[in-house]
This record gives C-alpha cells, sequence and structure tokens, in this order.
C-alpha cells in the first residue's frame, strides 16, 4: 500500500539521475550530489554502481540512457484521495488551490472517520476572511523575502504597530494556531496570526536588521517512576523534544531540552505526571512545582 | 566501511564510490547487507524503541538476533543520520533518535517509508515501461509491450529478459494502485498509462499537510516529486512517531471509506504474542497531546466497541462489507459526548458505567486566563461559576481516569474534588500527598 518501491528513496534518485543524463550532464560529481540528496546515507555505495555496472538495465556503461523521456509517473489513487482529504480539511482556504481534477475522488478520509480529540477548542478562525487574507500576505511576504507592516491587538488588549520581517510560520496542532515568526522588530519576535488587524506588505524603508539572539534552552531532568505505565506515557508526551533517557536503579531520569519561554507550560505538563514525575532539575524549575505543590496545600483537599 | 565513509567529505565518498564501481566485487560483498527492507514491520519496533525510550542497551533487544539488531541499528543510521545517538554507559552503549520537532520541518521518519526494496528486474522495468507508456495516449497490448522492453534491453551487453508473465503481473500491481489503466478491446487487454492530473503550484500546501494530517507521508510522496524548495513552515507540539505505523492508518482508513470489516494482529500491553482480531473499524481518535492514535472498532467477538492502539496493530487486511457499520458509527458517535479520551462505554455489571467528575477551582481577581484555560481545554462537560473567584467544573464521562492528569494540572488552585468513583478520588488526593512528600513540603505557612 504505502509502503511500495514506486514512492522509494531510489526510485525517485534513479528518476533523477535518467533525467541528467538525458540533458547530457552525466559528470560523477553531479550523480553523486543527486544521490546524497534524494537517497540515504549509505546509498552511495550501492545506487550509482548498480547502474554502472548496468545490474539494472537503465545507464550504459559509456553514460547514455535508452530511455528517451524524463520520468515521470501519473498520481496513484492513494495519492489522489490523500490530496482530495486535503482539500475537504477547512484549513485549505488558506492556501487558494483548488484542484477540479479531483472533483471525482474519493477522499481518503472524511472528519467522520477521524478525531482529533484533545486540540483545544479556541483554535483560529481559519475560514474567516480577514484571517485568511493576513495569513496569505505573510507567506507571499516570506516567500518573496519582503517586510510587512502589521497591526494587531495584545494579549492585554493594546493596540500595537509593527514592522517585521516574517520568517515562517509556526503551527501548534495541540493549540490549533498559526503564528508568525519575525525578525527585524526588537520588541515582537512571535505574532499569532489571529491577533492581527491589519496586514500590508511593506516597501517603505527597510526593516532595521536585528542580530538574531540564539533562543534560551534549559535542559530539565525528570525522574519517572514506572508505575501506572508512567514511563511510556511520560516518553511519549515529551516526545517532541530533544531528549535522552537514562536508567537508575529501579527509575529512569529523562533529560529534555527546552525552550524557556515555554516553562509555564512545562511545570503543568510534569504536574500532570502526578507522583510518578518528579522535576529534578534546574532547581528554579523544581521551585516552581514546589510553589504550586504549597499553595495547593493552603487550599486544602 | 561505515564507519569511515561519516568521516568523510563528499569528495572523499565519490572517490570510494569509484572504488567500488571499478571493483565490482567489493559491491557484491558490500550487498549482503541492504540499507533497503522487504518488510516494515520487523523495523517498525526497533525505531519506536529507539526513539520512546532509548535506554536500553544492545543486550536487552533480546527478541531478535545481535546480527539484526546490528542491522537495523545500521539502517536507522543511513535513513536518518544526525538524529541517531548514543551515549555509553555501564550496561553498553544505548542508542536512541532525538528530534527537536520544533527544528526539523519535515518528519524524518517518513525516510523509513522510503526504503522498500525491490529487485534488479522491479527497477529495470518501471523505468521502461513508463516510458514505452509515455503518455497516456499510447495504448498497447501486452505483446506490444514485451517487444518494447526487447528493444531497451538490446542496448546493453549482459541481458535481461521479461517474459509475458513477469510485464503482465507488473502491469496488473500497477493498475490496482491507479497508474496504469487497463482496457478490453474485444479479447485483448490493452494497456495505458493513467492520465496525469493537473496539479496547480501545491508545495505551501504540502509542506504543511504533510505533517498534520493523517498519513502525511503520502503528502511527502507528493513532495518528493516537486521542484525543492525550503518550507515556510514549522510546527510545536508536533508529534512524530505516528509516521512509522501510516501503512496500518491508511489500511484502516481505506476499511472505513468501503465499510468493511477486517482482521488485523494486536499485541496487547499484557501479551508477549500479538493475537488475530476480527474488527469492524469506527473512527481513529488522534492524540495532539501524547501522538498517540486509537482505533476505536466493534468487536463482534465481545459484542462491543473497543479502542485499539494502532502502533500494536499489524498485517490488517480487508475483508467483507459490514452492513452493520452505519448502525454502529452512530452508536459511537452518540458515546461521544461521555469520552473524555478513548474509552468508549464499558458495561459494568450490566449496567452502563457513567462516573460523574466535579472539581473546584479559586481564582485570583486577574486570573481570568485560569477559567479560558478550563474552557479552552475541557473537552466534555461544562464551567460553573459559583463566585467572581470560584469555578466549578462538572462532567459525566466513562472513564475519570482519563481525566486526572488534566484536573492534575490546577494543582495550586484546587479547593474540592467528588468523583463517583472513589477509588480514582481517594487516588488523588493520595497522589497529591505524595507529591507534598516528594518534593519535601511539610507544614505551610498561610
Amino acid at each position: 500500500m504505502i509502503f511500495n518501491e514506486i514512492y522509494s528513496a531510489y526510485y525517485n534518485a534513479v528518476a533523477k539521475i535518467i533525467a541528467k543524463v538525458l540533458e547530457g550532464k552525466c559528470d560523477d560529481r553531479e550523480l553523486g550530489k543527486i544521490v546524497a540528496r534524494y537517497a540515504f546515507g549509505e546509498s552511495v555505495i550501492t545506487l550509482l554502481p548498480s547502474l554502472k555496472s548496468e545490474k539494472w538495465k537503465l545507464i550504459t556503461k559509456d553514460m547514455k540512457t535508452p530511455i528517451k523521456k524524463k520520468p515521470t509517473m501519473p498520481l496513484t489513487d492513494i495519492q489522489k484521495m490523500w490530496l482530495k482529504a486535503v482539500l475537504e480539511d477547512p484549513r485549505i482556504k488558506l492556501f487558494d488551490v483548488q484542484i477540479p481534477a479531483l472533483s471525482d475522488v474519493e477522499p481518503l478520509f472524511t472528519p467522520e472517520d477521524y478525531r482529533v480529540y484533545d486540540k483545544y477548542s479556541d483554535g483560529d478562525p481559519v475560514e474567516d476572511e480577514e484571517y485568511i487574507k493576513h495569513f496569505r500576505t505573510i507567506l507571499c511576504a516570506i516567500k518573496n523575502g519582503r517586510n510587512v507592516k502589521i497591526e494587531m491587538t495584545s494579549r492585554k488588549g493594546k493596540e500595537i504597530y509593527v514592522r517585521c520581517k516574517p520568517i515562517c510560520i509556526e503551527y501548534s496542532e495541540k493549540d490549533d494556531k498559526f503564528r508568525v515568526i519575525t525578525t527585524g522588530c526588537p520588541f515582537v519576535k512571535t505574532i499569532n496570526v489571529a491577533r492581527i488587524t491589519k496586514c500590508n506588505l511593506y516597501s517603505g524603508d527597510d526593516v532595521r536588521e536585528v542580530e538574531t539572539v540564539d533562543e534560551s534552552y534549559e535542559t530539565l531532568t525528570l525522574k519517572v517512576r514506572d508505575e501506572r505505565n508512567a514511563l511510556e506515557r511520560c516518553m511519549l508526551h515529551f516526545a517532541h523534544f530533544e531528549k535522552r533517557a537514562e536508567r537508575v536503579g529501579e527509575d529512569y531520569l529523562v533529560h529534555i531540552k527546552f525552550n524557556k519561554d515555554d516553562e509555564p507550560e512545562m511545570v503543568i505538563r510534569v504536574l500532570s505526571f502526578g507522583p510518578m514525575v518528579e522535576a529534578v532539575a534546574p532547581q528554579d524549575f523544581r521551585e516552581k512545582i514546589i510553589d504550586k505543590l504549597k499553595k495547593q496545600k493552603i487550599c486544602g483537599l | 566501511m561505515y564507519v569511515l565513509l561519516k568521516k568523510f567529505s563528499d569528495v572523499e565518498m565519490l572517490k570510494i564510490l569509484w572504488y567500488n564501481v571499478e571493483n565490482t566485487e567489493e559491491v557484491n560483498t558490500v550487498a549482503a547487507y541492504s540499507e533497503l527492507i522487504k518488510n516494515f514491520e520487523k523495523i517498525r519496533n526497533y525505531m519506536r524503541e529507539f526513539y520512546i525510550y532509548g535506554f536500553k542497551s544492545r543486550d536487552e533487544y533480546d527478541r531478535k538476533s545481535a546480527r539484526s539488531y546490528d542491522d537495523e541499528k545500521r539502517r536507522m543510521e543511513s535513513w536518518l543520520g544526525d538524529y541517531m545517538n548514543f551515549v555509553r554507559t555501564p550496561d553498553g552503549k544505548n542508542v536512541f533518535i532525538s528530534i527537536d520537532s520544533r527544528v526539523s520541518k519535515h518528519n524524518p521518519f517518513y525516510r523509513a517509508l522510503k526504503a522498500k526494496s525491490f529487485t534488479d528486474r522491479d527497477i529495470t522495468l518501471h523505468f521502461i515501461l513508463f516510458d514505452i507508456l509515455s503518455s497516456s495516449d499510447i495504448s498497447l497490448t501486452l505483446p506490444e509491450i514485451i517487444a518494447g522492453t526487447e528493444k531497451y534491453l538490446s542496448r546493453f551487453e549482459c541481458q535481461m529478459e521479461f517474459d509475458e508473465s513477469t510485464v503482465r503481473k507488473k502491469l496488473k500491481e500497477y493498475a490496482s494502485l491507479g497508474i496504469i489503466i487497463l482496457e478490453k478491446d474485444g479479447k485483448k487487454a490493452r494497456y495505458r498509462r493513467a492520465e496525469e492530473v493537473e496539479l496547480p503550484d501545491i508545495t505551501d500546501l504540502l509542506n504543511f499537510y504533510s505533517e498534520v494530517l493523517p498519513c502525511g507521508v503520502i503528502g511527502s510522496f507528493l513532495l518528493d516529486k516537486q521542484e525543492e524548495s525550503e518550507s515556510n513552515f514549522t510546527f510545536k507540539h508536533h508529534y512524530m512517531t505516528s509516521a512509522i505505523d501510516s501503512n496500518v492508518l491508511c489500511a484502516l482508513f481505506l476499511a472505513m471509506r468501503e465499510k468493511r470489516i477486517i482482521t488485523a494482529y494486536n499485541l496487547s500491553r499484557h501479551a508477549e504474542e500479538a493475537t488475530k482480531v476480527r474488527l469492524i473499524p469506527l473512527r481513529i481518535l488522534i492524540s495532539v497531546q501524547n501522538g498517540r492514535q486509537h482505533l476505536l472498532a466493534y468487536q463482534p467477538e465481545y459484542n462491543t466497541i473497543k479502542t485499539f492502539r494502532v502502533d500494536y496493530l499489524s498485517e490488517v487486511t480487508l475483508e467483507e462489507v459490514s452492513p452493520r457499520f452505519d448502525e454502529l458509527r452512530q452508536e459511537l458517535h452518540d458515546m461521544e459526548p461521555m469520552m473524555w479520551g478513548v474509552t468508549a462505554k464499558k458495561k459494568l455489571h450490566g449496567e452502563h458505567n457513567i462516573q460523574n467528575v466535579e472539581f473546584t477551582i479559586k481564582i485570583g481577581d486577574d486570573e481570568e486566563y485560569i477559567i479560558r484555560r478550563l474552557e479552552r481545554e475541557k473537552r466534555v462537560g461544562q464551567v460553573i461559576k459559583v463566585d467572581d473567584n470560584t469555578y466549578r467544573f462538572v462532567a459525566k464521562v466513562y472513564d475519570t481516569s482519563e481525566m486526572i492528569p488534566w484536573i492534575r494540572t490546577f494543582i495550586c488552585r484546587i479547593t474540592n474534588l467528588e468523583f463517583s468513583n472513589k477509588n480514582f478520588e481517594n487516588q488523588f488526593k493520595s497522589d497529591v500527598e505524595e507529591m507534598y512528600r516528594i518534593y519535601g513540603i511539610e507544614e505551610v505557612e498561610v
């Protein structure tokens, strides 16, 4: 089904190599680069030698090919069905894409077939016309290296005016929100698209180049007691971070690299595991948990 | 050789490559191990172990031979490169996969699904077939196609021949994938390539959806055919492990599309061996807070709708159409207002076991955001205002235990907690006491 050689890195690399040979570019270095780019770390050992030795009868020893046209392959049914499922997703309006040729194709899945059950309910209004306009302006600016002028409402309800250069759009599946990562503005780095009230490409004076300050990361160390399947739950829950685990006696230590800006969120994520997961370091992180527990003790239960 | 390769520059690597080309024996020796695989199932478990846990040493992978462990590890190093790490411990070298999903714009696990092995004949025939059938206007019979392949192959010193059965089988396989169209012309079968779908520029769309929709690897396959460009998207809270379950998930979606029964192997947490199950798949539940995917399916054997972890399922086979699909899906739909997580209705002594959950929190004068948190994070239930500084959350659910991690996130402000399931209530309270002990909190001054 999905695990099929027609989608494989090798087939893709070979298609690119044949196309190069057809263009008359069969320089060894060029072909080697294709293998390195489209296949895997060790493919260099097998892929080109298989072609050059005529094991795969697609390129002759004198670097000619009997293939006449640049290799192409039509879309498979499953690719069409997946694309159709994409076209039925509400976020598709952000991309201004129509594919009339897929009108008769059944989607691989619909919202009836799957549900993301734990995303937050205050996601972005992705079907709102103004929101779509802002999103597209930002995407256009990123693609063309342009600056933008943004008017937005801050978390505290204050009107803010920003000139900046958008670098990329970050999406959180849990929050169901898009954020613009920017440079050029010393006091705003991340902007929630939903907070934008006005957004235009900016052709005036160039936005000041601001030296990028490295994001501040910390390493959180958790001690995990493997009861009630806590180890698996914890490792899965924190799987999207750079992390390392080690066994220490009966327990496990998990070291997680996280962005300091996300500390409040991390504190409550650790709390959610109860006594099975203990924040060991850094000490100020541990203190934040202790502070919450002290407040809880005052509340009683 | 592999270890050496990692240390070489591009130029040096090419020198080694040409050494290999000129010394075919060497190529053959190396080929005894292949970075490509025939069966994905075999490596699926290793990938999960390395990514989710990553603290086991080589000796602990006792299910397979040491050679198998070494081969699988080497493959993953080849596919995932810098994402593979190791650490030395007194027990030996522990290999693990570590990925910061905010930095990686494309799911690296998709590469594993692009490592399917094939034969020399498969790849040769593939490119020749699509060159012969280079446009959907060209429609040929099997003998015409075979004659065509012979012309291509005559250019090579050492011959390769394709008999009728091989070519027919390949065309049939491609027809089942939808890339070749089989037409009947009287008694003769004619073959042509499927119509090309005219696609606008969908690079942004693919860069985004290949990471956020189920079976996103299909989007990644499509991206492979696009002109290269840097993705303009990054992802926060992005769980990537589900990629390695794409094959299973795709089969489940197809079964639901066609309202079919399936058989599959299910590995329960408490069993050593996977058991064969017969199910009517009804819905996939996906978590964006732990990355797990669950199948909710009717199991005729127990006459009930049950939950199965997709990562524990394998070898899914589509069977006959079920006439009960719509009725069962409606039954599941009716259950959802009482499902916090993935647990469906359970019967206890013949009765539906619905549990009441209630807790009260206090907020400060400037802590309205806590109420917004309650509202946006709750999946079922209601938030009731008691007074300006006190709010109560009430819900009826099938499984209280699924809510407990969320309720714990309000620790520091919970003033009252009542569950109809007293075991869970007592456990919650004793867990909080245990946390006081762990963090050394004794008396607190008010």
